[in-house]
């Protein structure tokens, strides 16, 4: 009976949950579906961890490339995040070019890392206007069940956690580069960024890491992001007007489940190395 | 607080600046300047209708070369600020588009566009439910000052920078956007200014509305 009226009336369906303080899946308001982070699940990428938060499954898979810098920042590497809303992941997504909507998050996820400061450019580079690291970050989404932003984020930051670059051997009068793949060395993560989403409902209800089914009928989400000691993204697109107070507990939330995931991710790379 | 931390830099605005489109503007602030076009309510494309109520888009031309991934996040802010606004559901199974082009930025360029949006909505007649207005503000690297609506000079030395948006009904937050790294403190400090500040600009709608009421 229930999986029926949630076909035919899902926007009841979910209103008659919250009237009784509820949500569909059981969980209170304000919390938070289970994370679980593994790092390093793909062995030919230079680092790579797959996160799960609830249903939402996203994976990121870092590779190395060597390129010349750009001359107007010569000392500088690049990063170069990319997300995939692939077609297997919800039916909204189709095969083909990248939707807007991936094409807003890949910037977003760019903005939150180059926010957040969490790698110093200058550490990719080899050598000044000659050669230097790029890394394309890709980010595939699995399984698209909302808060799909916390885990192209969290994935993103496991990943950069353990990536190791091959050393390279570079002579600037002859331009020879000799890379020695067995002894890698580990680029410095200075922060690790953490991003919570919230959706708002009628009578400005406020609800954490909701689920996609959540998300397609709130009225506006907030994503908050968290580095260890200070934030460096806030996102809020439209929909309707939030009061400073919501905003502010949004606030304390987003800090106290940034540090716990942040524990969580550092556990993980703690056991694989 | 002295008055100048909360001045905005000069505001200038004409109405039905384009011909064919329903709703046009020009907006500048201090040397920021976009140009706002709306269509609406046109016949919409099959794909994109929704039978209860009027699909928003919106799309953002840069002041040179073709629109790029840049701009989609730019584009993605237009249109949920707008279809917050407007009361979609009296335009069914229509289409409202909203088009910005730039022509200068000087600094604050996300709040510049929604402010001319917004004069742009008002000129088209559309129903909206709230006018909605953007303060843009920063927080100063070395003196740790909030500067409210930065020229790009000023932005230059910015430890973080936020574009805020508020509706005219109880000043809450539509939209918010932020750059660099702050901290709980100066963000709620920094919005609370750009909520002080962000009557100044209702004013300014509200004075040019009726500069253009006889004329319409």
């Amino acid at each position: 009976m229930e999986s029926q009226y949630k076909t035919i009336h899902p926007a009841k369906y979910l209103r008659d949950h919250f009237a009784s303080n509820i949500r569909p899946d059981g969980r209170e308001f304000m919390s938070f579906r289970p994370v679980s982070v593994c790092v390093g699940s793909i062995t030919k990428a230079d680092g790579s961890a797959l996160v799960k938060i609830g249903n939402t499954t996203v994976v990121c898979g870092i590779k190395a490339e060597l390129a010349c810098p750009k001359a107007e920042s010569p000392d500088c590497g690049f990063i170069v995040p990319n997300v995939e809303l692939a077609p297997l992941s919800s039916p909204k997504f189709r095969p083909g070019p990248p939707s807007e909507e991936s094409q807003c998050i890949s910037k977003l996820i760019e903005k939150i890392l180059i926010n957040s400061e969490a790698i110093d450019l200058k550490s990719l580079c080899i050598h000044k206007d000659k050669l230097a690291w790029v890394l394309y970050c890709d980010i595939i989404s699995l399984d698209y069940d909302g808060s799909v932003i916390d885990a192209c984020t969290t994935s993103l930051m496991a990943a950069l956690k353990i990536l190791t670059l091959p050393t390279v051997d570079y002579t600037p009068e002859t331009g020879s580069i000799k890379i020695d793949k067995k002894n890698r060395i580990h680029i410095p993560l200075k922060q690790l960024a953490i991003c919570t989403t919230f959706a708002i409902f009628d009578n400005q209800l406020l609800i954490t890491d909701p689920t996609e089914d959540e998300e397609k009928h709130s009225l506006s989400t907030i994503n908050i992001v968290f580095n260890e000691d200070d934030m460096c993204f806030v996102h809020k697109s439209g929909g309707i007007p939030v009061s400073q107070n919501l905003f502010s507990t949004c606030i304390i939330k987003a800090k106290n489940h940034g540090n716990q995931v942040r524990k969580l991710i550092l556990a993980a790379v703690n056991c694989k190395t | 607080m002295t008055e100048n931390e909360y001045s905005l830099r000069f505001l200038n605005c004409e109405l039905n600046y384009l011909s064919v489109t329903d709703g046009s503007a020009i907006f500048m602030q201090g040397d920021t300047a976009v140009i706002a076009g709306v269509y609406g309510p046109v016949e919409s494309k099959l794909h994109k209708m929704f039978y209860n109520k009027a699909n928003v888009e919106a799309s953002f031309r840069p002041m040179k070369g073709p629109p790029s991934v840049n701009d989609r996040l730019m584009e993605s802010y237009i249109k949920d600020v707008c279809e917050a606004s407007l009361i979609t559901s009296l335009y069914p199974a229509s289409s409202i588009s909203v088009n910005i082009q730039e022509l200068e930025d000087c600094g604050g360029l996300l709040a510049s566009v929604i402010n001319a949006s917004c004069l742009a909505l008002i000129n088209s007649g559309l129903a909206m439910k709230f006018i909605f207005a953007a303060v843009c503000c920063m927080i100063d690297k070395e003196s740790e000052n909030v500067i409210i609506d930065p020229n790009m000079k000023q932005l230059n030395n910015a430890k973080a920078a936020f574009t805020c948006v508020f509706d005219n009904l109880n000043k809450d937050i539509i939209c918010c956007q932020t750059s660099g790294r702050f901290t709980e403190k100066e963000l709620l400090k920094s919005i609370e200014m750009c909520r002080e500040t962000v009557q100044t600009i209702f004013t300014f709608y509200r004075d040019i509305v009726t500069k253009y009421a006889t004329a319409i």
